[in-house]
């Protein structure tokens, strides 16, 4: 569908009418896009954790009687944490199709919008 | 921290913290407080085993990165890491955690007074032992302080996370350098703050230390209570978001 046409709907010296739009800013092109809105991401071994400390529980906190859930644990923090960085890696390598917004930036920073005729 | 003082030709000043990269490497602009190695250089190899290798039996990204190697500028290696039998990564650090003002001299004394002192120790202990208990004294001060702080490291940590107004205690798994670093750091801040007036500091981490190797005295306890901190607030957890 074609952008919607703008002729007579802002508030000017030569339009009769009543306006039809009242933006805060003006309508220019920016040189930058927005952010992507960061996923709410949820707590990683949860699971793990609370089958250690039942088993820290029973045995009075010694590390020595807890020694197997103490390594799954670790084992869940490190895979956890690799996931994290590669999440990381995948977002800064490329969004599905298009650029992350922070290179696009760059790139519309060295390409900038020309309100003016040069 | 305030922001770093740069050292600048021309006027500009006020740079933000975030900015120093677009501002590194220009011409009139010398970086006082930080490294002077550009991007360009890499960290040096002190490992002995890694040019030990014989050539034969390099896989073929080993060949090419020493190859590239050749090429590449190198910084220099600080005094304190060498590839001496000796080095001890681990006690280097903790050297570094004990010394104050930059007096690495004596914090390297301190922590070679500590070993001794664990050494002596357990020789006392060692020769009055029986010979079945002689089997079972570690004389070795090195293994003692590793074990040590092993046994110091908290398995779990807690970070303030705030939440509706209110900062709560919440568990969350530590890295394993987060962990050594607590260890250490809770190693000597015990033996400075619990310290008689007269006793000197190696004699009191040498006490400290052994009695961490066989998981008792206040450190390891410190540890407990950190975990029995996590464990009460084991319902807050849903409250990271990583």
């Amino acid at each position: 569908m074609a952008t919607p046409s703008l002729r007579g709907r802002l508030a000017r010296l030569g339009n009769p009418r009543k306006p039809i739009l009242k933006p805060n800013k003006p309508l220019i092109l920016a040189d930058h896009v927005g952010e992507r809105r960061r996923e709410k991401g949820e707590a990683t071994c949860i699971t793990e954790m609370s089958i250690m400390m039942a088993c820290w529980k029973q045995n009075e906190f010694r590390d020595e009687a807890c020694k197997k859930e103490i390594r799954d644990f670790f084992d869940c923090a490190s895979r956890a944490e690799a996931a994290r960085k590669m999440r990381s890696i995948q977002e800064d390598l490329g969004e599905l199709g298009s650029l992350p917004p922070k290179k696009l930036n760059k790139l519309l920073q060295r390409f900038p919008n020309k309100p003016h005729v040069s | 921290m305030a922001a770093p003082t740069v050292k600048v030709a021309r006027g500009w000043w006020g740079l933000a913290f975030g900015v120093r990269r677009a501002v590194l490497r220009l011409p009139g602009l010398t970086l006082v407080r930080w490294s002077r190695y550009g991007p360009e250089y890499q960290d040096p190899q002190i490992d002995k085993e890694y040019y030990r290798k014989p050539l034969a039996q390099l896989t073929e990204e080993e060949t090419y990165e020493r190859e590239l190697r050749k090429t590449q500028v190198i910084k220099a290696a600080p005094a304190t890491k060498t590839s001496s039998v000796f080095e001890d990564p681990m006690i280097s650090k903790f050297t570094n955690m004990m010394m104050k003002g930059g007096n690495k001299v004596l914090a390297r004394s301190l922590m070679t007074q500590t070993l001794e002192a664990v050494k002596r120790k357990q020789f006392e202990k060692y020769h009055a032992a029986s010979a079945e208990e002689q089997a079972t004294i570690e004389r070795n001060p090195y293994t003692i302080f590793h074990q040590a702080l092993k046994n110091c490291e908290p398995v779990i940590g807690l970070v303030p996370i705030l939440k509706g107004g209110h900062f709560y205690q919440v568990p969350v798994p530590l890295a394993d350098r987060r962990r050594r670093f607590l260890a250490m750091k809770w190693m000597i801040a015990e033996c400075r703050e619990k310290k008689p007036r007269r006793m000197l500091m190696p004699e009191k981490l040498s006490q400290e230390l052994l009695e961490a190797f066989y998981s008792r005295g206040p450190v390891i306890k410190r540890k407990h209570d950190m975990h029995k901190m996590a464990e009460a607030n084991r319902a807050l957890a849903h409250y990271r978001w990583w």
